[in-house]
């Protein structure tokens, strides 16, 4: 198998990512590729508009994708640790029964932030290789800590390849854990003191990791090879908020750290498509004072769209002169599917593309 | 009864602590902000807590009143900060903490720091007391965790300082009347189902009441004489016609946005929402053509009698 394009899409929240993300794929397989887009945080909305419902599978949209297919895959966060201990734990079902049995196992179920996207990177991986995909679009999650999982799996390896894990596991081999013990070092001690009876736990959610770790690093590889290597494209979308132009310059530089510098710059809602209709109303002798009033708001809208958008080309173009802009239309409609696919014919496949 | 502009006075006062939460890019922080802002105007001081760099706080905050502190609070330096009373000195928790084994684990570990964000959130409670301390938490499935851990961490660990450090954020922050818990939303069917979810887990599982449900940008009506004069118009043959059927169209398009989330407030809030107590904090703030600040939502809030 060869390595398929992958595309990342960050961005503050509340910019339409999602929709932008779905807009792009929709676009690549419109352009003839076989298209798989993933939606780390799926918005439930898009999920259903689109007829997908959220698990660890792929499947095909239902979409006119014209001559190539688009595939989508929305894993569920809520099962993300438990889809993960049975990853990891595919061959020994004993420790998978005794880590959900685990307390500390128990209190963190809802709040391991990164295993789910370090699930979601092995369900994708999968998906490329069940359906011979050729180009990824991944849609993080909204919020400036989304890049953050991208190093993620890498503290998360650097914890169980370290001396931590081996530590733990010994002391939760002890029939006894009490910080009187002599046999524990000083900081044993202190931690044991610190943890209380809890200490136990700790120790053995431990030592079932230590009995993973080659497996843990596999799963680990899935999303650096998705994530990390340098031919994955970063694109960054925007709206037209001050706040979203910040979320921008953060993610910028948290990527650029990272060797990951972001090839475009996405403006969703960035203009209006032409309103010719406003002229000949305009023009004509039929206007009433209600019309005339509703067009002189939409009139006042489109200023206040025009000059925010002047705003943020002009920083953008200032702060990454060398980075491609892509601006996308504010699309109205009721249907969220009809966003879709109106976005999707504004994308410029092969500059996107472009080596 | 059919939601229209919330209920302006019928709205409980705030706990002296408030944390404001939600999805992501739902307006958190312009609503904390206007939250902070409204009461350091009503009682001359607030306090304004972030969580990282300060940035979206020195953008809502643009020529901030003298009375209203903004804090900002680094959650990667607070387990050892919080957690020096715990080991005795800043000595003993940096030896047991911040060494080459634990440094690791808490850096990959959940819980453990959001337990140092909560005891430092304690503390800033503390240092300002008689002061409205508004927190801009982190979005939703983040800021539930880290409200929960204090009960958690007491429950699991039994006995212990851990415990001793849980309890006491139970029974100084994370409690009724000592804190209010402020979600804000949007006006989406979807969305305002995940949000009722939330609003059960924070009353359920952190045991803090939902004092206010901020749905904001709610759409507004378009005008329904211009969409009968456009309808009207678009009846006669040529260039006009089409013109006004154009106009009709994106107005209808509005229309059915409106109804479609009024239907959806009504739905969600008002027949799932029923006995939740969500129903009587509920205040819709307008959707605005340009990025509200926090004296507009202040205003806003002190209107619909929410500040």
């Amino acid at each position: 198998m060869s390595r398929p394009e992958v595309i990342v899409c960050s961005g503050g929240g509340g910019v339409g990512k999602t929709t932008v993300s779905a807009a792009l794929a929709l676009a690549l397989a419109k352009n003839g590729y076989r298209a798989l887009i993933v939606s780390i945080d799926p918005a439930r909305r898009l999920a259903d508009a689109m007829g997908v419902e959220l698990g660890t599978k792929a499947r095909e949209l239902s979409l006119d994708a014209g001559r190539g297919q688009l595939f989508a895959l929305m894993p569920d966060p809520h099962n993300a640790l438990r889809t993960f201990i049975e990853m990891l734990f595919e061959e020994e079902p004993a420790s998978v029964e005794r880590l959900l049995k685990n307390r500390l196992y128990l209190a963190l179920e809802a709040a391991v932030p990164g295993i789910h996207e370090v699930v979601a990177m092995s369900l994708t991986w999968r998906a490329i290789v069940d359906y011979d995909i050729d180009v990824v679009v991944i849609d993080t999650a909204p919020s400036r800590n989304a890049v953050d999982f991208i190093g993620y799996p890498k503290r998360l390896a650097k914890l169980l390849g370290g001396r931590a894990v081996g530590w733990m596991a010994a002391i939760g081999k002890r029939t006894s854990i009490s910080p009187e013990d002599d046999r524990m070092g000083r900081v044993e001690g202190l931690l044991v003191r610190a943890l209380g009876p809890v200490a136990r736990d700790v120790a053995g959610l431990f030592s079932e990791m230590a009995r993973v770790r080659e497996r843990f690093i596999m799963l680990n590889e899935h999303t650096s090879e998705l994530l990390l290597h340098p031919d994955t494209r970063y694109f960054l979308v925007a709206s037209l908020t001050v706040a979203a132009r910040d979320d921008v310059h953060y993610l910028f530089r948290k990527l650029s750290a990272l060797e990951l510098v972001p090839r475009a710059l996405i403006i969703n809602s960035e203009f209006v498509p032409k309103r010719n209709w406003i002229d000949v109303l305009e023009n004509s002798d039929e206007m009433t004072t209600a019309i005339r009033e509703v067009i002189a708001a939409l009139d006042e809208e489109d200023t206040i769209r025009k000059r925010a958008a002047q705003r943020t080309t002009a920083v953008f173009s200032r702060r990454y002169p060398n980075v491609l802009q892509l601006s996308l239309p504010f699309i109205e409609v009721v249907e969220p599917r009809n966003i879709v696919h109106a976005l999707s014919d504004y994308f410029d496949i092969p500059a996107l593309l472009a080596r | 009864m059919p939601i229209s502009e919330g209920n302006p006075g019928a709205h409980v006062p705030l706990a002296p602590a408030v944390f404001v939460t939600g999805k992501g890019g739902v307006g958190k922080t312009t609503v904390a902000a206007g939250l902070a802002l409204a009461a350091a105007q009503a009682d001359g001081e607030s306090v304004y807590v972030e969580f990282g760099d300060g940035a979206g706080g020195r953008r809502v905050l643009r020529n901030r009143p003298g009375g209203l502190e903004h804090i900002t609070l680094d959650p990667s330096r607070a387990v050892v900060k919080a957690a020096t009373p715990v080991f005795g000195s800043a000595r003993l928790a940096k030896l047991a903490l911040d060494n080459f084994a634990m440094r690791p684990l808490i850096r990959a570990a959940p819980a453990i720091r959001e337990l140092g964000v909560l005891e430092l959130a304690r503390q800033v409670v503390a240092e300002h007391p008689g002061k409205r301390v508004v927190f801009d938490m982190p979005a939703t499935g983040h800021s539930v965790a880290w409200l929960k851990v204090a009960r958690q961490g007491r429950e699991l660990t039994g006995r212990g300082p851990i415990h001793d450090v849980c309890a006491r954020l139970e029974d100084e922050l994370v409690s009724p009347g000592r804190a209010s818990v402020v979600v804000v939303t949007l006006p989406e069917r979807l969305v305002l189902f995940e949000t009722l979810a939330l609003c059960d887990t924070v009353e359920k599982e952190v045991g803090l009441l939902v004092d206010r449900l901020v749905v904001n940008r709610v759409p507004q009506a378009p005008s329904a004489a211009a969409l009968a004069d456009a309808a009207a118009l678009s009846n006669t043959p040529g260039r006009v016609g089409e013109a006004a059927a154009k106009l009709a169209e994106l107005l209808s398009v509005r229309t059915t946005l409106r109804e479609q989330v009024m239907e959806a407030l009504n739905e969600t809030v008002h027949r799932h929402g029923e006995g939740k107590g969500v129903e009587k904090g509920l205040t819709l703030l307008p959707m605005s053509g340009k990025d509200p600040t926090a004296a507009t939502v202040a205003d806003w809030l002190r209107n619909a009698g929410a500040a």
